[in-house]
């Protein structure tokens, strides 16, 4: 993965310093409050309902393991002993005091690692495929590509203070493990027709009160002009998105105001002045920049195979986690494993100081010592050889983190809700308890198959409600903490958002809905029709019927 | 109100305008060569006639509008040379990446320490971005 050089280095040192004096001034009256306010922000501190929140970044979801060990000790010495992964590949500390974040940060200083522009309204960390130079399916490995646009969007001086937040994910292969089509802007690697390797840009996708899936802005944008062209469109959406209305800031609006056409004219048109220029990127700084991630030392494929059969024999549940935490990799006689971090105990996305420990030592032991975080608040361990793969699955129970539902019910997105955020109206994370006390039967999960369960605390979603299989939403109404469902929405290359269901469900009655709606689904699925084709088939009816229907009230 | 210019405390110098450039359009036998300007203006003609001013005061309203960065980068770009003064919500914090993308002036709240401002400038020494002072990205220095 990407190291940093003298200037990175320098680059987040001085940064440290100058929010250490920002701090400072700040706890000596020196700074108003609001000023302070995005200040803080643009390092990632929010002031939460019951303490401040500090958002650390993790680079398009990579990270060494030595990184991770720094994240244990930082919750062990700073915070509660836990951290928590977001749907953005970052991680996030419930508990800091606001004067200890400047210490926080020069630890995280010297292990590369820093928390700037992980909130406010600017551009934050780039987000990405958790499987990007692994997959089999890839087209081009995106992290170069996430590496220059980190630089790039470092400490940007003119879009610091944008009108709202701006976030860009990055897709490389056919399927699409990035959400990048509820982005801000959404990058497509692809190979067009000529055989050339390039960019779709996809811009105005999102998810908040106002869903929206991105519109294609730019076909076939050539690689060296990646930078200006992404400039161009900041550059337009700062002096033009709208800063009266903090609901209505987002850039999908803008988009949508215009129409893409004009918007993409707009662009254009400043492009016109910026490509060519500066900021064009010459191949000897891309090729620097993909000497990076040019791989691990792979064994030879003899070396790191062997026949599981024996293995799959004497642990069923070994041979179970292997097929649904596992995926297929580029590299023969390797795999990609997915940690679930959706364990019964923990609220998803939850780890603790042990598992983080834990998790570091096994990067370094089975997968060259680093590790990935995923939008679906998971961890991957990209390079494992399969005659590793035994011994990893049994050292993951050893840290309870090897449960094997990974793409099921239990594998849920659910942000942190009114337990910890001030914006919240509802509760998540008693959901997912529940779910996890109800739908206890691994057997039944997979018999449901692949399904995606986001739940969100409120109309932000950042549980991502509005693209989950079933989606939920808590909203509160006349004092009582209530959930409206959604169903038929998608994140990933067939992207939709779902629609609502009906009326809102009491708390208490949640888990007997999602019953409900699944029962649905397997009396009226087809062979291997999944959750989300056969909603798309038959429609809202069936489900409207099951869980509002008269007969069954007459019926009691 | 003390004014910093070209990263010193500036003794002498011209008020800001309160010429608006709406007005200055307008009134196509002004003579006056400053005006004042933000976001909510015609940016297209404010870049065009640009060469006959020597001043633009760019105001920021609040902290967060962020409109004048790129209106500064912008200016820089259609060759304007003279003096652009952010006015307004300057705080200290943002001064570097105000001179950054273009402003050499920069006027100051009473409550501002003007020495405590001045050490602002080049807090952080690397940049990765091409800007309107002339530093390329530190990678292609």
């Amino acid at each position: 993965m990407y190291a940093y050089n003298q200037y990175d280095q320098a680059l987040v040192d001085q940064r440290v310093d100058q929010y250490r004096d920002q701090t400072r001034r700040y706890l000596a009256g020196e700074i108003p409050e609001d000023e302070f306010r995005i200040l803080r922000l643009m390092n990632g501190l929010y002031i939460q309902r019951l303490a401040p929140m500090l958002r650390v970044a993790i680079p398009y979801g990579l990270m060494k393991s030595e990184q991770l060990r720094t994240m244990a000790e930082i919750s062990r010495v700073y915070d509660k002993g836990y951290g928590h992964f977001t749907t953005r590949q970052n991680m996030q500390f419930n508990w800091p005091t606001l004067e200890s974040v400047p210490d926080i940060l020069a630890d995280l200083a010297k292990v590369q690692m820093h928390a700037i522009q992980t909130s406010g309204a600017c551009i934050r960390n780039t987000t990405t495929d958790p499987f990007a130079g692994v997959s089999a399916d890839e087209i081009e490995d995106t992290r170069p590509w996430c590496e220059l646009i980190r630089q790039w969007s470092s400490l940007h001086p003119e879009f610091a203070y944008l009108p709202r937040k701006f976030k860009i994910a990055v897709s490389g292969s056919a399927s699409d493990r990035a959400a990048s089509q509820v982005h801000d802007v959404g990058l497509h690697l692809y190979r067009n027709d000529a055989g050339e390797v390039g960019f779709e840009v996809l811009v105005g996708g999102g998810l908040g009160r106002t869903p929206v899936i991105g519109k294609t802005v730019k076909k076939f944008l050539e690689p060296q002009e990646l930078l200006s062209y992404l400039e161009a469109v900041l550059r337009v959406y700062n002096l033009n998105g709208r800063r009266d209305n903090k609901y209505k800031a987002r850039i999908k609006i803008l988009v949508n105001a215009l129409g893409v056409d004009t918007f993409g004219e707009m662009v254009e048109a400043e492009w016109e002045q910026l490509k060519g220029g500066e900021l064009r990127l010459p191949w000897s700084e891309i090729d620097r920049v993909k000497g990076f991630f040019t791989g691990p030392d792979y064994l030879a494929v003899e070396h790191a195979q062997n026949d599981l059969a024996d293995a799959f024999a004497q642990h069923p549940q070994f041979a179970t986690w292997y097929r649904q935490n596992t995926r297929d990799h580029k590299q023969d006689g390797y795999r990609i494993v997915v940690v679930a971090l959706k364990n019964q105990l923990q609220a998803p996305g939850d780890v603790s100081h042990q598992q983080m420990d834990g998790m570091a030592a096994l990067a370094d032991e089975f997968s060259f010592g680093e590790l990935r975080s995923t939008h679906d608040q998971n961890l991957v361990l990209a390079d494992v050889a399969q005659r590793d793969l035994l011994a990893l699955w049994s050292k993951l129970q050893d840290i309870d983190l090897a449960r094997a539902n990974v793409g099921t019910l239990t594998d849920m997105i659910n942000c942190p809700g009114l337990d910890f955020c001030s914006l919240a109206n509802a509760e998540t994370l008693v959901l997912s308890r529940q779910i996890n006390e109800t739908f206890d039967d691994m057997d039944y999960q997979y018999d449901i198959g692949d399904i995606q369960l986001k739940i969100s605390g409120c109309i932000n979603a950042c549980g991502h409600h509005h693209v989950g299989h079933i989606g939920v939403l808590g909203v509160e109404k006349g004092g009582k903490q209530v959930y409206q469902f959604t169903l038929g929405g998608s994140a990933n290359e067939d992207a939709s958002l779902g629609k609502t269901l009906g009326r809102s469900i009491e708390q208490d009655q949640v888990v007997v809905v999602i019953g409900q709606i699944l029962d649905v689904y397997v009396e009226l699925r087809q062979t291997d029709e999944t959750f989300l084709q056969l909603v798309r088939r038959v429609g809202f009816a069936p489900f409207k019927e099951r869980v509002y229907g008269t007969h069954q009230r007459s019926a009691a | 109100m003390a004014l910093i210019k070209d990263q010193q405390l500036s003794l002498e110098h011209a008020a800001t305008p309160e010429l608006r450039f709406a007005d200055w359009l307008s009134d196509g036998s002004n003579n006056a060569d400053a005006v004042l300007a933000n976001g909510d203006d015609d940016l297209p003609s404010l870049f065009t006639n640009a060469s006959k001013l020597s001043m633009i005061a760019l105001e920021f309203d609040t902290f967060a509008d962020g409109r004048g960065f790129s209106m500064a980068r912008m200016l820089r770009r259609a060759g304007f040379q003279g003096e652009i003064r952010a006015v307004g919500d300057v705080a200290m914090d943002r001064i570097d990446f105000m001179q950054r993308v273009g402003f050499n002036a920069f006027e100051l709240r009473d409550d501002q320490d003007v020495t405590q401002v001045l050490s602002k400038f080049g807090e952080v020494t690397v940049h990765f971005q091409p800007s309107a002072d002339g530093n390329g990205p530190a990678y292609m220095a």
